[in-house]
């Protein structure tokens, strides 16, 4: 969607819609210019730190210092041309975004596409009171709309605003959005209007949906649940390897080998504490609710059904409390160093926890007894819980967790379990199914096993089902293809307020 | 075939014997200069050991020809009223199920050698990229038929995500 030529987004966005990015945001968006050039030539420096320090005395540093500056002057002159080309408007169907200094790119994302909004605070921006939004419209990497900075109350506005057109609700008609007089509650129920602070706000005749907590993660599970975790584990294995070497070899120097694992292992704790920081989950009619993060903070919306597949999982180490990880498939997030961010749903949860997070996404598990058999999921081997498992000939191909491997297909959703030193359940709701596939290797056919894969978007899930019988497998190809298109066929709309007939 | 790999009321379509044609000249492009390297060699040498595994290598040329042509014998796709089976593979065997209704977009591509042998590639994607959906070889027309007819019978039941 790339334009050379501003004026093609004149036929179809009304001039005065158009909205700058908050004025401050070059400040912000600069100082990644001096931050990279600054890391680089800190890494140089760190190769040849002997020649640097003989380089102390003299007017080097005069140089040094001029050069930051003009590198500073030319990031922040950048971020600044950058703003001033970027702009973005949202009209009933979509949210166009005008960017580039040298390559003008129009990009427009369709609300009825929408995946997810996210508002994202990063450090510096979260100082001084802005928000980046992002919307995620699932076309791939780099697809997301990010429109950054705006003001906090603006972007939470704005979210309001796109979240109420995506799910099929209408602007007033003929009102001006500055004078828009009563504000439409679609919700039925009374909720504060938006703050309408000065006259650069985003003004919106939405209100925020009502929101109900469902859970929030204590600190201290998180920190002990960090630690418990293969990273930690193999610190340890690490230590004692040192001082064994050091000891026997009487060379302090074998302990060093020590310092990147503690360093990797400690940037592996810290990213995820950081990540899981006062993660809180909770459900509206807007779909669900995270907010999470200690230095950068995230809210994520993820509305009614974009939720393409969950993963519970679990190490050894967390089985004795019964902790689980849950995370989610959305097509959009999943792509780039964000993914592991966005596609968490509950970064530790205790059994119960584990369950209204499965409750989230899928309300009805299409099952009489959904705790039963997500117990006998998460839990349970061979037949448990109405499972169908692998057959006796598949511990030839996986000797240790052949009894975990089986699969559940209830009314709404299948269910595939796995591993037995590390726990895995997958689930698919029918209607998520993109596509699904039958492999056998030369070992499975000649033991009469096939393994059945269900594909899913891009993100951390990718459900399959190892070494079934080849004839359960064949018959769930086919039952399952039949399934999830009467599933589709009855999936509520993408437009999740409106009640029109699904296309 | 082997029963799950073969639906009872699927009928296959088979791709044309040039892809194995394209597939095995690739395949001695790729071997040619190696076995005309140790020949260049044990005729200046002499060594027996060279001449052996000139000779070894040949006799895998040959194997992988005869596997070649098995192996798209192999290849098989079927049309089902909403959805597309595709199928490949001798010793890991493979099936794929796409329902028209999830793809995406459709890709048919020809190399420059695909085009000498008059074969075409076509590609369903749908919104994962795990659906390894490719059905190589078919004649220029055909995939220019099933093109046709996947993007009509997707767009009858286009559903979102």
């Amino acid at each position: 969607m790339k334009a050379t030529d501003e004026e093609i987004a004149a036929e179809t966005v009304d001039a005065t819609a158009w909205r700058r990015m908050h004025p401050v945001t070059p400040a912000i968006k600069g100082w990644k210019v001096l931050v990279a050039v600054l890391a680089v030539s800190w890494y140089q420096l760190g190769e040849n730190l002997r020649e640097v320090v003989s380089l102390r005395d003299g007017h080097v540093w005069l140089f040094i210092i001029g050069g930051l500056a003009v590198v500073a002057l030319i990031g922040f002159g950048y971020s600044a041309l950058a703003w001033r080309a970027t702009r973005f408007a949202v009209t009933d169907d979509a949210v166009h975004l005008q960017t580039g200094v040298l390559f003008r790119q129009q990009r427009q994302a369709r609300l009825d596409r929408l995946q997810a909004v996210d508002v994202v605070q990063p450090l510096l921006a979260r100082l001084v009171g802005l928000s980046e939004l992002k919307l995620e419209v699932a076309g791939g990497s780099g697809s997301a709309v990010s429109l950054a900075f705006l003001k906090e109350a603006d972007a939470e506005a704005l979210r309001t605003e796109l979240l109420a057109l995506a799910a099929g609700l209408r602007r007033p008609a003929g009102t001006e959005p500055a004078v828009a007089a009563a504000p439409v509650d679609p919700y039925a129920k009374g909720v504060d209007a938006p703050a309408l602070d000065d006259a650069t706000s985003v003004t919106t005749p939405f209100v925020d949906a009502p929101e109900r907590p469902v859970y929030e993660v204590p600190m201290p599970r998180l920190l002990v649940a960090t630690l418990r975790s293969g990273a930690m584990v193999a610190l340890v294995v690490v230590g004692i390897a040192a001082v064994v070497i050091s000891v026997i070899s009487r060379d302090v120097g074998a302990a060093f080998v020590l310092v990147p694992a503690l360093l990797a292992s400690g940037g592996f704790i810290w990213t995820r504490v950081n990540q899981g920081a006062s993660f809180r989950a909770a459900i509206s009619p807007d779909g669900i609710r995270l907010r999470h993060g200690l230095t950068e903070s995230r809210a994520q919306t993820v509305p009614p059904g974009r939720v393409q597949a969950i993963r519970l999982s679990q190490s050894p180490w967390w089985r004795g409390p019964d902790w689980w990880r849950v995370e989610i498939n959305v097509a959009g997030y999943g792509h780039g160093e964000d993914q592991a961010r966005e596609t968490v749903l509950h970064p530790v949860a205790t059994l119960d926890e584990a369950m209204a997070a499965v409750w989230l996404v899928l309300p009805d598990l299409g099952v009489e007894d959904p705790q039963a058999t997500l117990d006998a999921a998460l839990h349970g081997r061979d037949q448990d819980g109405g499972f169908t498992g692998a057959p006796r000939s598949a511990r030839w191909v996986d000797p240790i967790g052949w009894r975990r491997h089986g699969v559940l297909v209830t009314h709404r959703a299948l269910l595939a379990r796995s591993g037995r030193v590390f726990r895995q359940l997958d689930i698919v709701p029918h209607e998520r199914t993109q596509s699904l596939g039958l492999a056998q290797g030369p070992l499975q056919r000649r033991l009469g096993l096939a393994s059945f894969v269900v594909h899913s978007t891009p993100g951390p899930v990718s459900p399959s089902v190892a070494h079934l019988d080849q004839k359960v497998a064949a018959a769930l190809l086919d039952e399952q293809s039949a399934r999830a298109r009467s599933a589709r066929a009855a999936a509520a709309p993408e437009r999740w307020m409106t009640t029109e007939p699904p296309a | 075939m082997s029963e799950p790999f073969d639906p009872a009321d699927v009928t296959w379509s088979r791709v044309s014997p040039r892809l194995a044609a394209a597939r095995i000249t690739t395949t001695c492009i790729v071997f040619a200069l190696p076995i005309a390297i140790l020949v260049v060699i044990a005729v200046l040498t002499g060594e027996l050991w060279v001449w052996v595994s000139a000779a070894v290598l040949a006799l895998f040329v040959g194997w992988l020809v005869l596997l070649t042509r098995r192996q798209v014998r192999a290849i098989g796709y079927a049309e089902r009223a909403d959805d597309l089976l595709v199928r490949k593979g001798l010793m890991f065997r493979q099936l794929v199920v796409v329902p028209y209704g999830r793809m995406q977009y459709v890709d048919v591509t020809a190399g420059p050698l695909a085009r000498k042998f008059g074969i075409a590639s076509v590609q369903l994607h749908t919104a994962s990229p795990a659906t390894t959906a490719t059905i190589d070889g078919l004649p220029p027309h055909e995939a220019a038929r099933l093109r046709e007819r996947l993007a009509s019978r997707g767009e009858a039941r286009l559903a979102g995500l």
